[in-house]
């Protein structure tokens, strides 16, 4: 029985171990091969190179004096400057709206508070593609034209979710007496709430607007329908990419784009994780 | 009193107002907009003409008009197939977390909140990169087929991409996170004691795991079932690329058309089958899983 259990145990832990493989190899492959100097076969290892990372940062290299790949380059700046573009004015918008909604719910008790509640998961239990056709039909039909300005809009729609869903775990998992005992000692509501309910909740805003912005960067679907013909967000550069045939400093541009992912999301996780 | 009873008033109305405001132009407003043009015909060049015309539905669900055009069954093959791909992904995915969740559970908190840590991480990182890199495994000339190759496995390529089996792959590789959490979160609180009665009294591990663990695990499993085929029901990312032209689902044909067939009332009604089948599911949800309340975040 006692031999039963060990292996019991034994293999759970190995299926775990092969659980994070299965996560995390992909992910280092891509790195590994995006040093790879083979222009052909991207998964077939000729030797070390830095090329693809010099080309995608645009400096000049062999291959850049191909003229094809130089246009490439310009248009990836510019999605990249679109994405950042996008992705602050969303996460300014989307970090004020979710947070003065998490407090209202959470703080106050009015008629159809659950009814926010449950209307504050839609945008995120909703499958993408239906809210992005969506406002695709709105916006066509209102008038309004198709860029930069729709996708910051459509996005705030889904992204204000996320940011209500950290600031309000905060928000359940704050002490009150404190509230409570600022109140007793004579300060008003707007010192108690600027000198001891602000600085409890900062941690979860910054943490949702950090999650807000990095799941802006990388939202592909939404903004593929409401973008129009002339804006370009940097994953929408990379899913034509893949749909025109594969490049070897997608893969460059691809560990770029997940350790700034892995960086900004770390934080996020972290302060969201800090509740007591 | 009343004063401070208005100022209360106050707060909430500057707190809800904007939010409120936004959210109901633009998305309660597109959606009831959304769910009109789904009942209206399409224009001759791409436009709705503002007319009562069920047929978008009829085309897929088969009482088409007959005037017009023939019912064609493609369209409900392809909504079967979705369903099936969107079921499969769930097993799957599943299968995947369920054990892991068990050993995870049982590590230090240090170590667990590590591992929940590395769990959710990938959520946050660019899906469209993690799912090039299957393409860069799978493709014939990838590093599975090379792999295969080389230690003698096979002696041809295999078709490994553009395949249902490619999709459900990149589909369980993409939704992880969505069903780990819930899954955890109910294995984390089941109670031993009541695993080591049952064994104690006699039961067989088979049966103490059907008859203590799996229904006490089941709000975590079914939680996580509606949030992992939700998402997947509709997806066109993972078809576009794991897929290929080959394997058309639900969100390929809803993409093909707005911007290429350029038939939106069919597209919208197409889109209203996915929240349909959304909007079921979350009833069955809310009843079976009783008046608790329903809390998407945990699957609870």
């Amino acid at each position: 029985m006692k031999i039963f259990a060990t292996l019991a145990r034994g293999s759970l832990i190995a299926y775990t171990a092969l659980f994070f493989a299965f996560i995390y190899i992909p992910l280092a492959l891509i790195a590994v091969y995006s040093f790879n100097a083979n222009p052909v076969n991207m998964m077939t290892w000729t030797g070390f190179t830095t090329e693809w990372y010099a080309q995608v940062l645009g400096f000049k290299t062999k291959i850049s004096e191909n003229a094809l790949y130089l246009e490439s380059t310009s248009q990836l700046v510019e999605a990249l400057w679109n994405s950042l573009i996008i992705a602050t004015s969303t996460t300014a918008i989307a970090t004020v709206l979710g947070t003065a909604i998490a407090i209202a719910v959470y703080r106050f008790d009015f008629f159809g508070r659950r009814f926010y509640r449950t209307i504050m998961f839609m945008p995120m239990l909703m499958p993408d593609i239906v809210l992005g056709i969506a406002l695709l039909i709105f916006f066509v039909n209102s008038g309004i034209n198709l860029g930069l300005k729709t996708i910051i809009i459509g996005q705030c729609t889904f992204l204000i979710s996320y940011v209500f869903i950290v600031v309000s775990a905060r928000l359940a998992g704050m002490d009150r007496t404190l509230e409570h005992a600022s109140a007793d000692l004579g300060a008003n509501e707007w010192t108690t709430f600027r000198k001891v309910v602000f600085p409890q909740l900062l941690p979860g805003v910054v943490g949702g607007a950090l999650l807000a912005f990095i799941i802006s960067m990388d939202d592909l679907v939404i903004t593929y329908f409401i973008a129009g013909v002339d804006v370009t967000t940097l994953p929408m550069f990379i899913f034509a990419m893949l749909r025109r045939g594969i490049k070897p400093e997608i893969n460059a541009i691809a560990v770029m784009m997940l350790t700034f992912s892995f960086v900004i999301a770390s934080l996020g996780l972290y302060l969201r994780s800090r509740q007591k | 009193m009343t004063s401070i009873a208005f100022r209360r008033r106050a707060q909430l109305a500057v707190l809800l107002g904007p939010v409120s405001l936004f959210l109901a132009v633009f998305f309660l407003g597109p959606l009831a907009i959304m769910i009109v043009t789904s009942f209206l015909a399409p224009g001759l060049y791409g436009g709705v003409e503002w007319t009562w015309y069920p047929h978008n539905y009829g085309r897929i669900l088969g009482f088409a008009d007959p005037m017009f055009e023939d019912f064609d069954p493609i369209y409900i093959a392809i909504f079967l197939r979705s369903l099936k791909i969107a079921a499969m992904t769930v097993l799957a995915t599943l299968l995947v977390c369920y054990p892991a969740a068990f050993c995870i559970s049982r590590l230090s908190d240090r170590w667990k909140n590590f591992c929940l840590f590395l769990i959710t991480l990938p959520f946050f990182t660019s899906l469209i990169v993690r799912l090039f890199i299957w393409v860069l495994i799978l493709r014939p000339t990838g590093l599975a087929n090379e792999v295969l190759i080389g230690t003698g496995i096979v002696s041809r390529p295999l078709d490994l991409i553009y395949t249902d089996g490619a999709i459900i792959l990149g589909m369980v590789y993409v939704f992880i996170p969505f069903m780990f959490m819930p899954v955890y979160a109910s294995v984390e609180k089941l109670d031993w004691t009541l695993v080591r009665a049952s064994l104690d009294l006699g039961a067989g591990p088979i049966r103490t795991f059907l008859r203590i663990i799996l229904p006490l695990t089941a709000p975590g499993i079914a939680g996580g079932a509606v949030i992992v085929f939700i998402p997947a029901l509709g997806n066109f990312v993972v078809p576009a690329i794991l897929g290929g032209a080959k394997v058309m689902m639900l969100g390929n044909l809803i993409e093909q058309q707005f911007l290429a067939a350029r038939n939106w009332p069919f597209g919208s009604a197409l889109a209203m089958m996915v929240m349909t089948v959304m909007l079921v599911l979350l009833f069955i949800h809310v009843v079976v899983s009783g008046r608790r309340g329903f809390d998407p975040a945990t699957g609870h």
